[in-house]
């Protein structure tokens, strides 16, 4: 609380109910317009991912071969040629390394 | 010689609004100048990301905080900031007698004022604007850039490092300017109250028409 040593203070009915109403509106307006904005953004991306998801689901309830180790060609190159999984010539064949690429993007 | 009568101008509200506005635009600003520069040693600029981000959640909840708590003040001084008039212009030509008061040593004839001079009409048409810009995308930047296209966040960093900019080159007219105007200065900082006669010699218009006696407010 303010301890009352002072004598004058500001009138608090400067505004008057339509200004009050006219900038609140626009100031909720302010407010509201990003809000939509990410909303739209944000459903539109969740829609895009969903869409994406149910697609692999579909394309794994095609696939003949769900599983790596089902199939014949992968379990082949083991046989022939890759030896066992994790073993040395696979992962200096096949693993991948992360590559930073946001500043190419950007 | 003043009288000793004194008006509130800076409630406990708004007191307490502007230092955690300090504390945190300040660290603000100068993380926001390490971060765009990275003058320094790449642990160092993560530390000052993370300095930033705690600053930029607690400006963010500054700025909601006071809005729900003093919404008739925040409408209050949109309407002060954009209401103009030919004496604002009159006011920018003269750069409301402060050049001339500095440098020459001369006091010249300065259109009567309301609350806030054009000048600080001015810098508080940009605090406003660009403080909502730079929470709003600071916010997008940091936590939900993968909701958005990538495009749009880089054009959402430019908006937030031209925004910060303006704002950081205010700050230091509005520091030497706040400490110039020493009883102003007081007022925010320690007791919220100003003289009434140097009101009533930089602010005519606000004392003539906004400001009433308490004992007329209590009837």
């Amino acid at each position: 609380m303010e301890k009352q040593s002072y004598q004058y203070i500001e009138n608090p009915l400067q505004v008057t109910r339509r200004e009050f109403i006219t900038i609140g509106g626009m100031v909720v307006a302010f407010l509201a317009i990003p809000t939509v904005w990410i909303t739209l953004v944000t459903s539109s991306s969740s829609r895009y991912l969903q869409a994406r998801t149910k697609g692999l689901y579909q394309d794994d309830t095609k696939a003949a071969v769900r599983v790596s180790h089902a199939n014949k060609s992968v379990a082949r190159y083991y046989k022939e040629f890759g030896g066992t999984p994790l073993g040395h010539i696979s992962e200096e064949l096949l693993h991948t390394k992360y590559i930073n690429r946001t500043k190419v993007l950007s | 010689m003043y009288s000793e009568k004194t008006i509130l101008k800076h409630p406990w509200s708004v007191r307490i609004f502007h230092y955690l506005l300090i504390l945190s635009f300040l660290p603000l600003a100068m993380t926001g100048i390490i971060l765009y520069f990275k003058p320094l040693s790449e642990s160092a600029v993560n530390l000052a990301m993370q300095v930033h981000v705690v600053c930029g959640v607690i400006l963010t909840i500054d700025a909601i905080a006071y809005l729900l708590i003093g919404f008739n003040r925040v409408i209050l001084f949109i309407k002060r900031i954009f209401t103009m008039s030919v004496t604002d212009i009159k006011w920018f030509m003269i750069l409301g007698g402060y050049p001339q008061k500095l440098l020459l040593k001369k006091k010249v004839t300065v259109p009567p004022m309301g609350k806030y001079n054009s000048g600080q009409k001015l810098f508080g048409i940009c605090v406003f604007t660009g403080g909502s810009v730079l929470i709003f995308t600071g916010w997008i930047l940091w936590a939900f850039p993968h909701l958005v296209p990538g495009e749009t966040v880089y054009l959402l960093g430019l908006l937030h490092t031209i925004s910060a900019w303006i704002l950081t080159l205010f700050l230091p007219v509005h520091l030497f300017l706040g400490i110039y105007m020493f009883d102003d200065f007081k007022a925010m900082i320690l007791h919220g109250k100003i003289p009434y006669e140097e009101a009533k010699e930089t602010a005519p218009l606000w004392v003539e028409k906004e400001i009433i006696p308490i004992s007329r407010n209590q009837c």
